[in-house]
Order: C-alpha cells, then structure tokens, then sequence
C-alpha cells in the first residue's frame, strides 16, 4: 500500500529559510543554490523560480522532477539514485503538488561517446503556443542552472546533476514532513476479481550511455532483462531519468512520479480491469539478436505473471521504436493482446502485421507557431540559433510533449 | 479577410490554347470565376499554363513577390478540375504560398498531377474532371478559404471535403494517451480492435537468387550516411528527407581522407577509420577484378536510415530502383547500420 500525500502549492517566495506555510514554499534561494552545488565537477548553480504565463523560456532542460519525500525514512527517497537502499512503493510519500524542480545545463559542451547529437534541444515555454505542448508550463518551477567544469567528464557531470536535483526535489518536500497533506491518494491491492482482464504494462525505459540513460534503483538498466515491479514503486522514484535526446519523446523522472498509465490501471483496478504488474525493458539494444531476446523475455514475463493484454509503452525513437514492435510482436504470439503508445516522427519507422492497435501521442515534425520570450534561462542558445529567436521551433524540442507512456493529450490525427 | 485569387489565362479572360504561353500578370480585383466566390478578392494574379510550365522557377518568384506585397490572409487557386497544366500550377503556387506562410485552398479532380505537385502543403477541394463542377466548387472552396484565413480550426479530410494531405496534424485530445491505450486495450480483449495510427506495411519479400553474378552489374547502396569528406551536400545526419548519388568510377576503395559517415544513429569513429566497411568497395573492386561480378555500376547511393519513416524509406527505394533498372543493374548490394 502506497499513500501519496498531496500538498497544494499556492505560490513560491523567496525567504530567510526553506519552509511551508499553508501552501506557501518560503525558499532561501542562496542556501537552496548551495545545497545543489555541492556535487562534484558543479562550479555554480541558480535558482530561479518561474511561474505559469511569465514570458519564460527554459532551454538545455535536462530532468524534471517533482518534490517528493519519505515520510518516516527520508533518507530512502529515490532509493538508490540518491538514498538509500529500500523497496520503493509502501508507506508515505509528501509531494508538492503543481510544483516541479527543473534542472537545465548545457551538456553539449562536453566531448560525449553518444556523438554529437547525443544531447538535444531541450524546450519549456512557460507562454505562447509552445506552452500547450508542455507539462511544465502549468506549474510552478525552481530551476536549477547548472554551470559545470568543463574539465570533467559528461558521465561525472551528469551524476552530480542527477544527484543534486533530486536532493533539491527531497527538500523541498522535506518542508512538509510534520504538517497534514491536502489530499491523499491511497493505491491499495485491490481484491483480486479473476473475471477482469488481467492487464499489465510494458513500460520501455532508455539506455544507450551517459546522457541517454535510465536508472532503476539508481542503477543503470544497460543489459537489463526484462524486470518486473509493482506499478507503486514507479510512482514512488525506483526509476528516474537521465536520459537528454529527442527531448518530446523522453520520459523525465517527473512522468516516472506522476505516471498517468499507472495510477489510471491502478484506479481502475479491481473494477474494470485487474493490474498485474509492470515489467521494465531496455530499449535501444544494439543488435537485432539483443532486441528480439529482449522482447521474448518481455512477453514471456507478461505471460508468466498472466496477463491478458499487455500496455506498451516507449522510449525517444527509431531505433527503440523497433524494440516495440519486436516486443509487440513477441506478446502477440504467445497470447497477450497489445496497445502500443507512439509518437509519430512524419510516421512510423518501424511497424509490424501484429500493431493492429496503436495509440498515436503526435507528430513530433509538427512546427510550433513563432513566439519571442523576455527571459531565456538555461542558456542562451538553441543549436542552430538564439533562443529568443521568435522563429518557429518543432514539437519534438518541447520536453514531454509527445510522451510514449501517455502522460500528455496531443494526438496526431489525418488532415 | 483579404484574398489574393490564381487563375490561368482560360478563366482569367486572356485566351484560350494560342494564349497559353502568356507571362504572369497581375490584375486588380476579382475575375471569372473569382467573382462567383463571394468573397473579397484584392488582386488576381493570372499566368499562362504552357508558360508556368516552361518557366516555372521564374514564375513563382514573380507570383510569389506580388503575395508578399498584398500579404492576403487566404490564396485560392482555381478550380482547375481535371486539367493538368494549370492544377500543377495553382498545386505548386498553392505548395510555396503555405511554405511562406500564406493558407492556400486548390480546387480540382483527384487525378489531378497538381495534386502530387501540392505535396499536401495547400488544401485541395475534390472537384467534377470537368468545369461542368464550377458551381459545386467554387462555395466549398470559398468556405474552406474563409476559415482557413480566419484562422480556424480545419477538420479531416472526410468532415471537409478536401483530399487526403498525406499529413499527420497535431490536435489535443480529450484524454491522454494513457487513458485511450487502457481504453484500446480492455476493447481489443472483448473483440473490438481499433487503432489511431493506420498500418503502414511494407512488408519485402526476398527476390530470387542472382543466376550468375559473373555476368551482372553490380550496385552499391547504402544507408550508412556515407559522404565525400566535408559533406558537401549537407546530408542530415538523422530524418533525411533525400538520397545521394556519388561516382565510383576510377576509385580502388574509399579512403578516410575522402570520405566519412555523417550518421547520427552509432559511433562513427571505427566507420570513419575505414569507409569501405560503410560502402565495400574495396572487396567488391577485387571481386570485380577476379570476375566474380559482372561489373560495378559507377556510383553508389546513400541516405542517412535513421529517423526515416517506412513511408519515406519505401520513397527512397522506388526511386533509387528506378535508376539502377534504368542503368542495366542485376544486383544490389545494401550495406546497413
């Protein structure tokens, strides 16, 4: 049983100390800063705070993440990746709702084993058009900015940014610890009904090197077999990301927190469905060997733990998108019916007789319409221009806008 | 909502076939049928079909400056039905007016090659093969025109009337992706299959056996993103939209100082230490020398593979095919990443 405790964020101000008051984060910006730089290879952070509407544009966006805590045992929030070891998914979790801790840096200064594309624009528009494409918009952000040495590696660089992040996440929530939530949500088993159908997720996460990299329990899932959680311990920070290409068809460790596919299966657990479970794959094996023992090792798990249908979800593009519909396949075939989430990059690069059912999450070539923002933190550069540059910017630049676990509403449709 | 109206010299009034190679002109107001549309016509830029045909990168330049002079909120091209030469005109205006930003509505019958030529920038009301359908036409396209330039939200081909576009357009759904899968998926179990993403199969069956290599010409394609050092000629290293051809004529194997792989889909750095093992032309030049091949066909063909949807990639080889059937080609061989 999992109890997500749910305080409603007002508004943000800047203070003498770090606190919560009825809805209100009093935040010593200085300390917070502070806090943050203190991983190894960080030269400098700054923290802002951004609200929705404000002509604002973050770019360089690495991880988002949402302020979160343990109740009880602080010191094992986001088990592995910054605390310690425990079985995430049972007790109390504080969030701060509506808020979210945006980490932004310019990794592309640094040589990367990933090429130089490893690292993408990375967009969130907090007004104009582009804020319809982005989660974050609509919540009010403490931006972390990162200025890092140069002379250290991008795989150090990314740890420590990965690490300050989420501490600042854990503190901010840490705030809350004593005082009473506004709302809880409890996700409780739910009597098992074996007239439902038995559905599952096949939740795809990244991992092809630092800076395209997702953690489970703070490890990289490089190698990983197909591995299988309670849909709990997702939402409760077991997976977080540190993955940084095609910016809208990543997944932050924000969607991880806040998954819509999970906490959805788990509402409706036990009466219109029975939710047997996730099981995590790596996607982006190199070799059609590697992808095709991946996906029959997924859909023999799916089959193991009796599922009906299994929900597959997926990880940037191209290359991963071949993992799932090799994964598609797979389940097909031994039983388990599929609905596969994708975005569309001008259609589909891969595609299989047995995707008969696919949930399209937009066309990730679309143009967004020009806007000039006021304020452009993270940098000041896109790759080919300036970032106040009003000119048009595609909507696979825009953080999480075309989200292959379904967490946002686009939809690419005929016209 | 100011609209600026296309028409050829038949409608425009100028003449018929013997007027046909006229150059642009521009005439204020609406003409012909460009008064049957009800709506506010400023200008009404005309232009021979044969001379549109002929000049047509001139013509457009001058098309296009007199747009930029109105800035309308809405082009309307035609109708022009079944006629090829002015639907490939009003399809092509149509196509560079969206790509400046300009709306643009197109009338005309589905056969129409001004409908390939549109490239699913402009939207193309279905019209009658005959000007028989004028009547029809001309309020559908007004309609669609008036709410194209006002800004509104356009629905599927099949609400509207207008042909496929071949696009894929963004619009919010009422549920997240999230809620439509476990929906998709708990109707599929009781037997009920739908899906947002039509099939898109492309499914290739192995071709028989080469009989006799030793008498063929040979062709090298590849998806490597394998290019003359510098790459001159800008190939994207993910989400090309194109294909490259480059000569082999005279070259014994592809050195590192030459050439390089711009892909952006793995690490190029061993590909790059040795570009044959990306296009092998160094084995296949012996080979050729030994007489195991006919011949080697004097330029090989390159895009970058990743990124690229099946659609596009299915383009690239009935195109590239084309050409090697052209050139008296009996085998391919594709090196991929």
């Amino acid at each position: 049983m999992l109890e997500c405790a749910a305080f409603a964020f007002r508004d943000v101000v800047a203070g003498r100390t770090t606190s919560w008051t009825r809805g209100v984060l009093e935040l010593n910006l200085a300390t917070l800063a502070e806090t943050a730089g203190r991983e190894p290879g960080l030269i400098e952070v700054r923290a802002h705070v951004v609200r929705p509407g404000e002509p604002v544009r973050l770019i360089n966006v690495l991880d988002v993440v949402e302020p979160a805590v343990k109740i009880g045992s602080p010191g094992t929030t986001f088990p592995g990746a910054l605390g310690s070891l425990t079985v995430a998914g049972t007790g109390v979790t504080h969030r701060l709702d509506e808020a979210a801790v945006i980490a932004t840096a310019n990794l592309r200064q640094f040589p990367n084993p990933g090429g130089p594309d490893a690292v993408q624009d990375s967009v969130v528009d907090m007004a104009g058009p582009g804020a319809n494409y982005c989660r974050w918009s609509s919540t009010t952000n403490i931006v972390l900015d990162f200025d890092c040495d140069p002379t250290v590696s991008v795989a150090d660089i990314d740890r420590s940014i990965r690490r300050a992040t989420l501490r600042v996440a854990r503190d901010l929530a840490a705030t809350t610890v004593d005082i009473a939530p506004d709302l809880v949500d409890s996700f409780a088993p739910a009597a098992v009904d074996h007239n439902l159908p038995a559905i599952c997720v096949i939740l795809q996460l990244e991992s092809q090197g630092t800076t395209s990299d997702t953690f489970l329990y703070g490890a990289s899932v490089d190698g990983m077999l197909p591995t299988f959680l309670d849909g709990r311990e997702v939402l409760d920070g077991a997976v977080t990301s540190g993955a940084y290409h095609w910016a809208s068809m990543r997944n932050p460790t924000y969607f991880y927190q806040r998954n819509r596919l999970i906490r959805s299966l788990l509402d409706a657990d036990g009466s219109r469905l029975r939710f047997v479970g996730v099981i995590v794959t790596r996607a982006y094996f190199m070799s059609a060997f590697e992808k095709s023992r991946s996906a029959f090792l997924a859909a023999k798990l799916a089959r193991q733990i009796g599922a009906d249908g299994a929900i597959l979800t997926t990880i940037a593009g191209g290359n991963s998108h071949t993992d799932t519909m090799l994964t598609c396949r797979a389940c097909e075939k031994v039983g388990v019916r599929t609905t596969s989430i994708l975005a569309e990059m001008g259609g589909l690069t891969d595609w299989v007789a047995e995707a008969d059912a696919l949930v399209s999450v937009g066309n990730t070539e679309e143009l967004v319409a020009e806007w000039r923002p006021e304020i452009v933190l993270g940098g000041e550069a896109l790759r080919n221009r300036s970032a106040f540059d009003a000119g048009p910017i595609p909507v696979r630049n825009y953080l999480g806008a075309t989200s292959q676990m379904g967490d946002m509403r686009l939809k690419a449709v005929e016209g | 909502l100011k609209v600026v109206h296309y028409l050829n010299q038949f409608f425009a009034g100028v003449g018929g076939e013997e007027a046909a190679d006229s150059s642009p002109s521009r005439l204020e107001g609406p003409v012909g049928p460009g008064r049957g549309l009800g709506l506010d016509v400023a200008v009404t830029l005309v232009c021979g079909d044969n001379f549109f045909g002929k000049h047509e990168d001139e013509t457009l330049i001058q098309l296009l400056s007199w747009l930029d002079q109105e800035r309308p909120d809405v082009l309307v091209c035609g109708p022009s039905f079944g006629s090829g030469r002015y639907g490939y005109a009003c399809g092509t205006f149509g196509r560079e007016a969206v790509r400046r930003g300009i709306p643009a509505v197109c009338g005309m019958d589905p056969e129409n090659p001004g409908v390939l030529a549109s490239e699913g920038a402009p939207y193309i009301v279905r019209t009658e093969v005959t000007v028989a359908g004028m009547r029809d036409a001309l309020p559908k396209m007004a309609g669609l025109a008036r709410r194209l330039g006002a800004g509104e939200r356009i629905g599927s081909p099949e609400e509207e009337g207008y042909l496929p576009r071949n696009l894929r357009r963004n619009e919010i759904a009422s549920e997240p992706g999230a809620v439509r899968a476990i929906e998709m998926i708990l109707a599929k179990l009781a037997g009920r299959v739908t899906t947002e993403i039509e099939s898109q199969p492309d499914r290739v069956s192995p071709p028989p056996p080469v009989p006799d290599l030793a008498r063929v010409k040979l062709a090298l394609v590849t998806e490597a993103g394998c290019v003359p050092h510098g790459n001159p000629d800008r190939l994207p290293s993910t989400r090309a939209r194109a294909w490259l051809r480059y000569p082999l004529a005279g070259l014994s194997g592809l050195s590192a100082e030459s050439f390089e792989s711009v892909h952006g889909g793995f690490d190029v750095t061993a590909a790059n230490a040795d570009p044959n093992r990306l296009v092998p032309l160094d084995v296949v030049r012996q080979f050729e020398e030994e007489g195991r091949i006919g011949a080697l066909h004097d330029f090989f063909y390159t895009t970058t593979g990743n990124g690229t949807p099946v659609a596009t990639a299915a383009k690239f080889g009935r195109e590239i095919g084309e050409e090697l059937i052209a050139a008296e080609v009996g085998a391919v061989l594709i090196s991929g990443t």
